[in-house]
């Protein structure tokens, strides 16, 4: 999967290349406009992770340029301003999906992967780790055949894990994935625990083994 | 010791003029007076003159007396005697015919001048009191309508917001140049104010969201942190409370942006937002978020509610309101929703407050120690509550928290 990472902040940038880089995307990172521009124009990118502020224009300028050429690449707006405004802007010139910083880095790889699988999934939207398989769209889950009975909450909590399996999610980063609502009025990470608890109570009646971990206090790991 | 204008006024007039006047009567009773005597003395002498020439002339023409006009008897005196009693005076002076002197004396009667004097008298009081009066009601009503754009001006002042960014209606040509002065220099003045009210709330807004890069830095350095190699518990826990402290940070300073962002009134776009479904939708997840920790919720939702209000913050003031109710609560609690057309109210179950439960919408402001809440959830919700002229009400007894948000 190809990645192109537009954002002005050099440290941010870096984060966000190295971190997808782990996960076997080839990601390219620019910071400025003119630079993105010949990306945008010369290749083709499966998303887009692009920032509104750029140093000599505007991420916005450059959406509607992609979008006027007709190009498809999926685009995950990331900015520091979230007033509705921004959003519906943004939305509307053709982005994807829309984040506000600062985000977690496995709540934007999730959005990656979500638009990426929405992208080619044709049809066929589960995920299937080892014998316990992840159906996104009629959100169900099942363990050897057998359906896993998980509430809402809990199967939102085991999508995001699968979508970030083999990687520490923080607590924080799954309160803030589970809440529906403005993301900055999401509530405390303290509760995480007990969902998580339950889920993996649930996932083991079913006979699957322990593949959610505990990493410290710090957060959660789904190893396959 | 301060009091109304045209209060002290009066009583200044009442003071004065009053004195003025009773030094003006003594004036011009005295006056009166030494006139009346001269004018006495005046006539006395004419009928003194007048009787002596006609008896000079003929003594027989006349009598010797007529009672309360003259007397002329032989016999002479030292001097002339003048006297007054009040009602009657008189004059004695001494003439002499043909070698023999004679004693004339002449009365007047006195009435006639003191009831003149008592008429005078009275007549000047009355003048001077419906003057008093006079003097009195035009200083009135003429220092009301004077001070009118004063009073105006005063009106305007009183009412004015600095939040609200609204233009004062000063007029700078009321037609007496103290008064355009006075509402010049406050235009000047609430001009500056203005100034450095917006400078402080942009610099707060820009603050704010220069701080967002930094912290989004921080989190993502840590979240590659977190996944390296050589992590161990020590690393771990002190690793976790960066995070923690870090998540703390963002997210009052996304709050406060918010916060000064509803305050500069940059949520403008308004529409109808159905408040029975935000509700249900937030009960929802706050109900399964914190249902673990044996927290009940009852709910008793009117269908079909709605406000007109910016749906952003709609969803800001429910969900925070909902939240604040599942945090504060204790073990085993419960948390009672219900909805009106007219009001909603949340109660639930808490630790005690100290204090004043009002106080807790203001800034930074917590109900207890605790590391979890920013301090600016209820001051958001007062903030937006303000923007659409909903009541908000806080109370505690024996235990129960209860929230009432009145929509109108």
């Amino acid at each position: 999967m190809k990645l192109l990472v537009i954002e002005d902040e050099y440290s941010l940038l870096n984060s966000i290349t190295r971190y997808f880089r782990q996960e076997q995307f080839v990601c390219e990172g620019v910071s400025t406009y003119p630079d993105a521009l010949r990306r945008i124009e010369d290749f083709e990118y499966d998303c887009i992770i692009l920032d509104i502020n750029l140093p000599g224009g505007s991420g916005l300028q450059l959406l509607k340029l992609l979008r006027e050429d007709k190009k498809r690449d999926g685009v995950i707006i990331i900015s520091a301003r979230d007033s509705l405004d921004d959003k519906i802007g943004g939305l509307n010139y053709g982005a994807d999906d829309y984040l506000t910083k600062p985000f977690h880095l496995p709540e934007l790889s999730a959005r990656v992967k979500a638009l990426i699988r929405r992208k080619y999934s044709e049809g066929n939207t589960a995920i299937e780790i080892g014998m316990l398989r992840v159906d996104m769209a009629a959100r169900t889950v099942s363990y050897a055949g057998e359906a896993v009975p998980l509430r809402k909450m809990e199967f939102d909590l085991l999508f995001f894990l699968v979508t970030n399996k083999n990687r520490v999610v923080s607590r924080q980063a799954i309160a803030e994935h589970l809440y529906d609502g403005p993301s900055d009025q999401a509530p405390g990470p303290e509760f995480v625990y007990s969902h998580i608890k339950n889920l993996k109570r649930t996932l083991k009646e079913k006979g699957c083994p322990e593949i959610v971990q505990t990493v410290y206090g710090l957060g959660y790991k789904l190893v396959v | 010791m301060s009091e109304p204008l045209q209060h002290r006024n009066t009583r200044l007039l009442l003071t004065w003029l009053p004195l003025v006047m009773l030094a003006g009567s003594v004036f011009f009773y005295l006056i009166l007076m030494g006139h009346i005597r001269h004018m006495k003395h005046q006539q006395l002498q004419l009928k003194q003159n007048n009787f002596w020439q006609a008896y000079s002339l003929d003594p027989t023409a006349i009598p010797m007396q007529l009672a309360g006009e003259y007397l002329i008897a032989p016999g002479a005196g030292v001097a002339d005697v003048e006297a007054d009693s009040g009602n009657l005076a008189f004059l004695t002076q001494t003439h002499l015919l043909d070698g023999q002197a004679y004693r004339v004396t002449t009365f007047i009667s006195g009435k006639e001048y003191r009831h003149l004097l008592i008429k005078v008298g009275i007549g000047e009081a009355v003048i001077f009191i419906m003057l008093l009066m006079a003097i009195i009601v035009v200083n009135r009503s003429a220092s009301r309508r004077l001070w009118k754009p004063f009073y105006t001006t005063m009106g305007a002042v009183g009412g004015y917001d600095v939040r609200q960014n609204k233009p004062l209606p000063l007029d700078t040509s009321t037609g007496i140049e103290e008064f355009d002065r006075l509402n010049k220099t406050l235009l000047e003045l609430l001009d500056r104010v203005d100034q450095a009210y917006r400078g402080q709330k942009q610099f707060t807004e820009n603050a704010s969201h220069e701080l967002q890069t930094p912290l989004a830095i921080i989190r993502s350095k840590v979240e590659l942190l977190i996944e390296g190699p050589g992590l161990n518990e020590d690393s771990a826990q002190l690793l976790q409370e960066i995070i923690e402290a870090n998540d703390r940070l963002s997210q009052m300073n996304k709050n406060l942006l918010l916060l000064t962002r509803i305050e500069n009134g940059q949520y403008p776009e308004v529409q109808r937002v159905n408040v029975s479904g935000l509700l249900e939708r937030g009960v929802e997840f706050f109900k399964d978020y914190y249902g673990n920790e044996g927290i009940g919720t009852t709910t008793a939702l009117e269908a079909g509610v709605e406000i007109v209000a910016n749906p952003a913050l709609a969803e800001i003031l429910i969900n925070n309101l909902l939240r604040n109710a599942y945090i504060h609560n204790i073990s085993g609690g419960w948390v009672d929703v219900q909805l009106s057309a007219a009001a909603l109210v949340i109660k639930n179950s808490g630790g005690v407050i100290e204090g004043d439960p009002e106080r807790l919408f203001d800034r930074f402001r917590k109900g207890r120690v605790d590391n979890r809440t920013t301090g600016l959830g209820l001051a958001l919700v007062r903030q937006i509550a303000e923007v659409y002229r909903y009541g908000i009400r806080y109370t505690y007894r024996e235990g129960v928290h209860r929230l009432e948000l009145a929509f109108r």
